[in-house]
């Protein structure tokens, strides 16, 4: 056993469906029943979904909620193409095969975490700040939709300063860890900042004392361009800032190398594999 | 350990099971390790990822894409070279666990000979040499394409290596048994039959290749009619000289694997079915014991050739 680190780090589980909602926007939450997976999952770490057993490659989808005491994992993701299509179509009590956890995940190490999100990419910032509530940490969470947001979102009992009047919309599960979170949309929507997450960033962090400011860790997944403004955002301020990238994938267990991207390295540019030299990578390795 | 009835001598190497995971798919032979339950035990080979003389970064994204029944890719033969390879990938493996197979591929014949020489001194168990890599500008199909390119190259590299050497045949060429003459007469020990073939998907609101290469290879179930066939015209060459055969292409279940051995091939390749059940090797393994039970064979080797043709057959047209 020479690689002993590595190996068995990923469960194949034929996951029963527990649950499985639609909302606008064609959003869908899937909670399935995969115990080897759910207790060992860390945030920004994915599962690699078969979603028909005809279909030959599977689908790298981002965990938002692994509960270990139930062995359960919650999944979001859009209805994009033919593949997740036909996930869409599977219901309650189907089982779909599930590979996972894979990949490295965030690894949070400021006091106060800045965690973005947007679209699919909510879902890993839930996962973080669900891994962060109770600890030392204190995150804030802001989250991008140009969708309807696949929960119905209320005033957040948690006062913010440097947030505009008026942006008070939070997701309610994040409000109920005691969790801060913002919502931001180029959509008009009641309590949601009208713009761009960055821009909603951008006052929170103008609003914190320099000291605490110093405190800050960026931590986002999103859209490729929101991604790289968030970079642009920690260049500004001079943060650290972790990025999770997608990418089209073959074995999810980096045999293929068909998820390689580009990234800078101490050694200059080299591909990487997004399945499991990421999908989190650091972002000014990947937008420099 | 593995049923004895499984094994296969190929090339003089004695496999524990009469399956090989195929290069590209499986990274350096320890990638799939990651997953609870894989064993590389399971595989009777594990051929390593196309190796060059110097590092290469490979392709733009996107790399793979799925398409009906397969998928497409063109990963341009991402390595760290050949040096790297040895000095700190080889260490690493686990050789007790199965046999391992470098993949040699190159620009020139020079670039062939290099690697396959430096891979002569270590421990890899075989060679095969990629003749038919569709991916890379220069090289590989373009090389695997041509009946004299292709023999050059099995010729220089056979010089360069007493080690069991594979060739891995190209598809996209007129007469795959001709070509497989010649590298036999040029000094192969063993051919794997088929590489992928070559095709295009575009998206059409961008109207650009979904590839980043644009054009890649494709792979899984729907090439298998091909590859089977294929490896049915190659064996009518390779018997007369005992050469024996990976046969590969498409291969996801037991039935698929059994079809490649009585087609012809000693042990089948199992690539792109991966992706989709990474523990699919004890299936096929298990479905093949269950076949050698019930047609009461003592081994796998009996299955080999065991192709009855139908003597009504007419095998140039296809209408």
């Amino acid at each position: 056993m020479k690689h002993p680190q590595q190996r068995n780090s990923i469960c194949l589980e034929d996951a029963e469906i527990l649950s499985h909602h639609a909302y606008p926007g064609d959003q869908h939450i899937l909670r399935l029943q995969a115990p080897r997976c759910a207790a060992r999952a860390k945030p920004g770490q994915f599962v690699h979904l078969t979603v028909d057993p005809q279909r030959p490659m599977r689908r790298p989808i981002s965990i938002m909620r692994a509960c270990a005491d139930d062995g359960w994992i919650d999944l979001l993701y859009k209805r994009v193409g033919e593949g997740t299509a036909l996930l869409a179509a599977r219901t309650t009590g189907e089982y779909l095969s599930t590979l996972g956890p894979i990949g490295q995940p965030f690894r949070i190490k400021e006091k106060r975490p800045l965690l973005i999100g947007g679209g699919v990419g909510m879902p890993p910032m839930v996962f973080v700040a669900e891994s962060l509530k109770n600890s030392e940490h204190q995150p804030m969470v802001i989250l991008g939709s140009e969708a309807p947001f696949p929960f119905t979102a209320r005033p957040s009992s948690i006062l913010l300063p440097g947030i505009p009047d008026g942006v008070i919309a939070a997701m309610p599960l994040l409000d109920d860890w005691g969790v801060p979170c913002r919502l931001a949309s180029q959509q008009q929507m009641p309590g949601v900042h009208q713009g761009y997450v960055t821009d909603l960033a951008r006052h929170w962090l103008n609003a914190l004392e320099a000291q605490a400011r110093q405190e800050v860790g960026l931590y986002a997944c999103g859209p490729h361009p929101m991604l790289e403004a968030v970079v642009e955002l920690a260049r500004e301020f001079a943060l650290p800032v972790q990025v999770s990238l997608e990418e089209f994938m073959a074995c999810g267990v980096g045999g293929c190398a068909g998820c390689s991207v580009e990234v800078q390295t101490e050694n200059g540019p080299a591909m990487q594999r997004v399945c499991v030299d990421g999908p989190v990578f650091d972002g000014y390795q990947v937008f420099n | 350990m593995s049923d004895p009835r499984l094994a296969v001598d190929f090339c003089g190497l004695k496999f524990h099971t009469p399956l090989v995971l195929l290069s590209g798919c499986v990274g350096f032979g320890e990638e799939y390790t990651r997953v609870e339950g894989f064993s590389n035990r399971d595989a009777g080979a594990v051929c390593l990822k196309g190796t060059t003389g110097t590092a290469r970064p490979g392709n733009a994204p996107h790399r793979v894409c799925e398409t009906p029944g397969g998928m497409l890719n063109a990963i341009g033969l991402q390595n760290p070279g050949v040096d790297q390879v040895i000095s700190s990938i080889l260490p690493q493996l686990d050789f007790e666990e199965t046999r391992f197979i470098a993949n040699v591929s190159g620009s020139t014949l020079e670039e062939y000979e290099e690697v396959t020489r430096k891979f002569d001194d270590s421990p890899v168990d075989a060679i095969e040499i990629n003749i038919s890599c569709p991916n890379v500008k220069e090289g590989g199909v373009a090389f695997g394409n041509d009946p004299d390119m292709s023999a050059r190259v099995v010729e220089i590299c056979r010089k360069a290596t007493d080690k069991p050497l594979i060739t891995k045949l190209s598809p996209n060429q007129t007469d795959i048994a001709y070509n497989a003459k010649r590298c036999i007469e040029a000094g192969t020990d063993g051919l794997a039959v088929i590489n992928t073939l070559m095709g295009m998907a575009i998206d059409i609101e961008s109207r650009s290749p979904v590839i980043g290469n644009n054009q890649g290879g494709l792979s899984g179930p729907a090439i298998k009619p091909i590859a089977l066939l294929k490896v049915h015209q190659v064996y009518q060459v390779a018997r007369e000289h005992s050469i024996p055969i990976i046969g590969q292409g498409g291969i996801t279940s037991a039935e698929d694997a059994l079809e490649f051995l009585i087609a012809g091939a000693s042990v089948v390749g199992i690539g792109t079915a991966l992706f989709y059940d990474p523990l699919i090797c004890s299936k096929i393994n298990a479905g093949i014991l269950d076949y050698l039970e019930c047609q009461q064979l003592a081994e796998v080797g009996q299955i080999t050739g065991s192709l009855r043709l139908n003597e009504s057959s007419s095998p140039k047209c296809g209408g």
